[in-house]
């Protein structure tokens, strides 16, 4: 059971920057809130650099790759 | 004065950094066992600095603040897409390292004639990859030029520019090859994050206090720059999405980007590069950044002189020595990635063409031979194609992917899918080109949609339904 909920996940993982990075934007496509001064829309795309790298990192941390 | 003394740092710059890769090729060659295998202990931090170099190219640096300059929220997707590109990295990479080390395949069409069993795919995607490789160095050129035309304060005129640009790309080939291009690498990313530091922060500091009142002058300025328009306006948000989603599928499958993942050390290498790779992207921001100030700064620019906005700012308020200094910068940015791009697509022609198709040029130093002659001639013809087609940076971008991405489904359903069969995979490419550029040639993209996404559509649909209608479907070994 854990395993195959942590095997779901995996691709989630992958799946949730992917799609926050592309379809989603269109979404947050505003200037307000702004946030630290950037416009929203780019402050969306730059969290999501930011987040990425630790849902990879922990992908690889379920794989035990790391 | 000022012209000798911004071109004079360009030059100086440059040799250093060839000198510098040529004497580090030379130290390692002692130990090249070394070498082969990518540093051993540092297999990750070699890898990280050669994908680096290669796709952190003058684009980067020129086209995006170009484009930030001229449409605004549309040039977000260039911080998007290369995160997209490594998630999906993560999964693919791996795969097609280990595939190739198994085979001991050197280059992309290696993998076609290996997974797919046929020599006519093989020269099929070789010549497709050369030409789809001919924008990217036009790109490079096209940057080297402008940088030199700003540095010389307008005293070296575009021709010239050009020729000059071609000359020192291949001159940088011949010295450095490709082992002294991941060691170039690390003087040019030095320098990239300095003149990025301050095109991008000093820039807007001295000009509007914070980037946040930057931001606020903007909105005032032009209201609606720094969101998408309608969602099937002409980059709009369909044009976002699609754009994206071509770019980061294609975003590994440049022939120089696939040698870069056959020299991995292993599989984990090239997952952990997935990690650090994003953060990388960051630093688009302070490109952004500076594209923004630029058109606040020197409003008025039209067309392919918007990509040399901040360069203009430059040139304008502070003193040649910087100017030169970030000129010389993005020369190195445009001159790394060439000799990675020219080596790895003359290398096909060598390779793949010459020795594998006619049977010539089988030893080693007669296809070291052909390999340099296809150097030339591959730069010749980007030459050619910046004297034909002269159009924005970005335009020259969307066309190299517009082609590469097309390679994508080939390997992504050969890693899935064993009936995928080798006429399905070669239709689906030659249709998916085909569409792509005739919607780009004739300038039509419908509801928005980026032509080389629908062409990346057809292709995914042909390869599909041909490998379902093909009789005795190939079935080949999958795993690596």
């Amino acid at each position: 059971m854990a395993t195959k909920m942590l095997a779901r996940m995996r691709y989630a993982l992958a799946a949730v920057p992917m799609a926050a990075l592309s379809i989603a934007v269109p979404f947050a496509n505003r200037v307000e809130p702004r946030i630290l001064g950037l416009p929203f829309i780019l402050a969306w795309i730059a969290i999501w650099v930011l987040v990425t790298p630790l849902c990879i990192w922990a992908l690889g941390r379920i794989e035990h790759r790391w | 004065m000022n012209a000798l003394i911004a071109l004079g740092i360009i030059v100086a710059v440059v040799a250093a950094t060839i000198l510098f890769a040529a004497a580090s090729v030379r130290r390692i060659r002692m130990s090249p066992q070394e070498y082969i295998v990518g540093g051993r202990g540092f297999g990750a931090v070699f890898l990280w600095v050669l994908l680096a170099g290669e796709i952190y190219t003058s684009f980067t640096f020129l086209g995006a603040a170009g484009w930030t300059y001229s449409f605004g929220a549309p040039a977000f997707y260039i911080m998007a897409y290369g995160t997209f590109g490594y998630v999906l990295g993560y999964f693919l990479l791996p795969w097609i390292w280990a595939y190739g080390k198994e085979r001991g395949l050197l280059t992309s069409p290696d993998f076609f004639a290996a997974r797919y069993g046929s020599k006519a795919l093989a020269t099929l995607v070789a010549v497709v990859q050369v030409v789809a490789v001919i924008p990217y160095v036009t790109l490079q050129l096209s940057a080297i030029q402008i940088f030199l035309n700003i540095a010389g304060y307008g005293s070296i005129d575009a021709q010239t520019g050009a020729i000059v640009s071609f000359l020192a790309i291949i001159a940088f080939v011949f010295a450095t090859g490709l082992r002294g291009t991941a060691w170039a690498s690390i003087v040019k990313d030095a320098l990239v994050i300095g003149a990025l530091l301050f095109v991008g922060i000093a820039i807007p500091l001295h000009f509007f206090g914070t980037p946040a009142t930057m931001f606020d002058q903007l909105l005032r300025a032009h209201p609606n720059h720094l969101t998408l328009g309608a969602l099937a306006a002409p980059k709009g948000s369909i044009w976002y999405v699609s754009t994206v989603l071509l770019t980061g599928i294609g975003f590994f499958m440049g022939p120089h980007s696939i040698a870069a993942v056959y020299s991995a050390k292993d599989g984990d290498v090239l997952r952990r590069n997935a990690v650090f790779l994003p953060l990388y992207q960051l630093v688009m921001l302070l490109v952004f950044f500076a594209g923004f100030s630029a058109l606040l700064i020197a409003p008025g620019l039209h067309g392919t002189d918007a990509d040399q906005s901040f360069l203009t700012v430059v040139a304008h308020y502070y003193p040649s020595w910087i100017l030169g200094f970030v000129a010389a910068t993005g020369a190195l940015c445009a001159l790394v990635p060439s000799t990675a791009l020219l080596l790895s697509s003359a290398s096909i022609l060598s390779k793949n063409v010459v020795s594998d198709l006619f049977g010539r040029a089988l030893g080693d130093e007669s296809r070291m031979r052909v390999t340099r002659a296809m150097v030339v001639v591959i730069g010749l013809l980007a030459l050619g194609l910046w004297v034909a087609y002269k159009t924005t940076l970005v335009s020259l971008l969307l066309l190299y992917y517009n082609g590469v991405s097309q390679f994508a489904p080939a390997f992504i359903f050969g890693a899935l899918w064993k009936r995928t069969s080798p006429w399905a995979v070669g239709a689906g490419i030659v249709a998916g080109i085909g569409i792509a550029l005739a919607l780009a040639a004739s300038n039509h993209a419908p509801y928005g949609c980026n032509p080389g996404f629908i062409g990346l559509l057809v292709n995914v649909v042909v390869l599909v339904v041909g490998s379902l209608l093909a009789k005795t479907p190939e079935r080949r070994a999958l795993n690596g």
